[in-house]
């Protein structure tokens, strides 16, 4: 062996034990702490920058956040530096251990705390480098959503119900919802709250719900109270019939002439209709509620009065993947078990006086 | 929950503590034994008043501050009486019931009503992450006790405190038996985020500090094997430790905003 070989060989045996140091596992784990105890203040008081942090993966929000105020954020990469050095820290004593102990069945708990503690930081890093997080996305009942990165494969909200306390607030969100593969149906639950669907890594989630105004009823002298839909017909006669086309809760005109929404709570509704004939359409037009029915319809014979909007329930669902989720799974898995025999080993260690002492 | 009832139990475990503070000064074993009586008596009715309270909500009611501290005070009595069982550390006890006073003397004033279960909590996830939870936080306080008593004794020298190498095996279990619960404390948490959120861990600072909770305590785990720090290092530590754990447990919720269920 030359001087020089001897040399990088004890180089790298300097490197093995030092990755095999408790002492350099305190360091960083202390190092580690007190960045994320400073860098959870940065964040709780400011927002603006961190509250994306939770709605997305590190590696699309830290760029971002990194471009808007580096000396705010440069605690994250810290931070995950001296985790990612602790977790090799950890696999380094792991796998000294699996070398040297000699009575290995009494340390199981331990090497599955430890072993379990790596396949979580590699799950934590998988995850928030090639997984997703979207949403909130809205869905009507009977629609179709296309899975966000995820070429064919699709969600169908098949059923939506929300559950409402007497008092009007909500309570739940009842889905029930199929997942489709290029045109093939690979699942189907019910999602409501922490219950998810949970396919391949995806995990699809109740957000919220809201409404969208979707017609109107109206008062009909002779028919009593109609109820016109977006999409729906209504027919006035044997031959003729109104067709609500587009319904806008707040809308007006602009200064070229053209009809244009400009809110999204219901102020000046508007609905775009045509009135059809026996030979096709006779006319198409905007309807501004507030104003008198437009003089095609008059003249048509038709005396609408409107009453009361009616809405359409959405959901919102998110939608995120994480690739790594079954090894995170069985990472919380191996330290669940670890826990259980380190605590008869704890007590049988004592009795023994097998204390590792550095 | 009934008023009375609760200043019952608080008033029980006040004379324990007074006992534990007599014995101290007389030195009787009656009178230690009379305060350890007095525990135990204490345990019996809280739990019997925590079982009424799941009994009548349905599901494990620590949805609140009130029904918090009162899971917690729970809870570090039960623990003190296992150690005091196991180990004899009778003057020990004047440490950890002071500070299970404060915890049900903080409890005292607020309002005890049981509020229907939302549906976000309504998960067994919910109750083992807080069961798991609150027994890791006492066992927590239990080496805080211990630790603050280990640096008594280490300048005292008092053969009426019990003996340093007592305290510090007791403080090294403690905190062992802590982390194995914590740990299964956080396990729970993660199952449950990634049902309700869609990912295992949450950026929100009152998870952050419960992972720091969980680092620092692993970190005690391995601190007892430096020669060094055996003692009193690591009874400093059990003290800065429960500093960790308070923050993380009351002080998000009163001094900053959080939006984690529990505040
Ligand atoms: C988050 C990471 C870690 C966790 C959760 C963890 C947890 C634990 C637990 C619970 C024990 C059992 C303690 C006892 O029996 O009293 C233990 C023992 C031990 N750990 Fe770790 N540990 C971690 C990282 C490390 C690292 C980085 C090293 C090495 C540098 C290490 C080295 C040891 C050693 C040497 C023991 C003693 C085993 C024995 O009794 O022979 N641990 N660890």
């Amino acid at each position: 062996m030359t001087n020089n070989e001897r040399k990088s060989l004890s180089l790298l045996h300097r490197l093995w034990l030092l990755g095999c140091s408790l002492k350099l596992a305190i360091a960083l784990a202390s190092a580690a702490t007190l960045l994320i105890m400073g860098g959870s203040l940065v964040m709780h008081f400011n927002p603006a920058i961190f509250a994306g942090m939770e709605k997305d993966i590190m590696a699309r929000w830290l760029p971002w956040a990194w471009s808007q105020a580096p000396l705010l954020v440069a605690w994250v990469p810290l931070s995950g530096i001296c985790v990612l050095l602790f977790a090799i820290n950890t696999l380094c004593c792991l796998i000294d251990w699996l070398l040297k102990i000699k009575a290995r069945w009494r340390k199981t708990g331990e090497y599955l705390i430890h072993a379990g503690f790596i396949l979580l930081s590699i799950a934590f890093l998988w995850g928030n480098i090639s997984g997703f997080r979207s949403g909130p996305h809205r869905i009507f009942q009977g629609e179709h959503l296309a899975i966000p990165n995820m070429t064919g494969l699709s969600l169908r909200l098949e059923e939506f119900t929300p559950q409402l306390e007497p008092s009007g607030r909500p309570l739940d969100m009842l889905n029930q919802v199929s997942l489709w593969d290029n045109g093939t149906q690979v699942a189907e639950a019910l999602v409501r709250m922490n219950h998810p669907l949970i396919y391949n890594g995806l995990v699809i989630l109740p957000t919220s719900f809201g409404q969208e105004l979707d017609g109107f009823k109206f008062h009909m002298p002779g028919r009593g109270v109609i109820e016109l839909r977006t999409g729906s017909r209504l027919s006035i006669s044997s031959e003729t019939n109104i067709i609500l086309h587009k319904m806008l809760p707040d809308a007006r005109l602009n200064d070229q002439g053209r009809v244009i929404q400009t809110g999204s709570r219901l102020n000046n509704p508007a609905m775009l209709i045509s009135l059809q004939g026996p030979s096709g359409k006779l006319w198409e037009g905007w309807y501004f509620l507030r104003s008198p029915l437009p003089r095609q319809l008059r003249e048509a014979g038709i005396a609408l009065r409107p009453t009361e909007p009616v809405f359409k329930t959405f959901s919102l669902l998110t939608i995120n993947r994480d690739p790594a989720d079954k090894m995170a799974a069985v990472g919380a898995g191996c330290i669940t078990l670890g826990v259980f025999f380190a605590l008869f080993s704890f007590y049988r260690k004592r009795a023994q006086g097998d204390r590792p002492e550095v | 929950m009934s008023k009375s009832l609760l200043y019952l139990l608080f008033s029980i475990y006040a004379t324990a503590t007074i006992g534990y503070l007599l014995h101290l000064i007389w030195r009787r074993p009656i009178i230690a034994k009379g305060a350890l009586a007095l525990i135990a008596v204490g345990v019996f009715l809280q739990t019997g008043l925590l079982a009424h309270r799941w009994w009548l909500a349905g599901y494990l009611p620590v949805t609140n501050l009130f029904a918090t501290l009162f899971f917690f005070s729970w809870a570090l009595a039960l623990i003190y009486l296992y150690f005091e069982l196991r180990y004899r550390i009778r003057a020990t006890g004047l440490f950890v019931m002071l500070l299970n006073l404060l915890l049900l003397g903080g409890a005292l004033p607020r309002d005890t009503k049981i509020s229907a279960l939302i549906p976000a909590l309504d998960t067994p996830l919910f109750s083992l992450h807080i069961i798991f939870s609150f027994i890791g936080y006492a066992f927590f306080a239990m080496a805080f006790s211990v630790g603050a008593l280990y640096l008594c004794q280490s300048r005292l020298h008092s053969n009426r405190l019990p003996d340093l190498q007592t305290l510090r095996r007791i403080n090294e279990e403690a905190i062992f038996l802590g982390f194995s619960l914590f740990t299964l404390c956080m396990i729970a948490g993660s199952i449950w985020a990634h049902i309700a959120w869609g990912h295992w861990f949450s950026w929100n600072i009152k998870s952050v500090w419960s992972v720091l909770v969980w680092m620092f305590y692993a970190g005690m785990c391995h601190a007892k094997f430096i020669r060094r720090w055996q003692g009193g290092v690591y009874a400093w530590l059990s003290i800065a430790g429960f500093g960790v754990v308070l923050f993380t447990y009351l002080g998000i919720g009163l001094l900053l905003e959080s939006n984690h269920p529990l505040e």
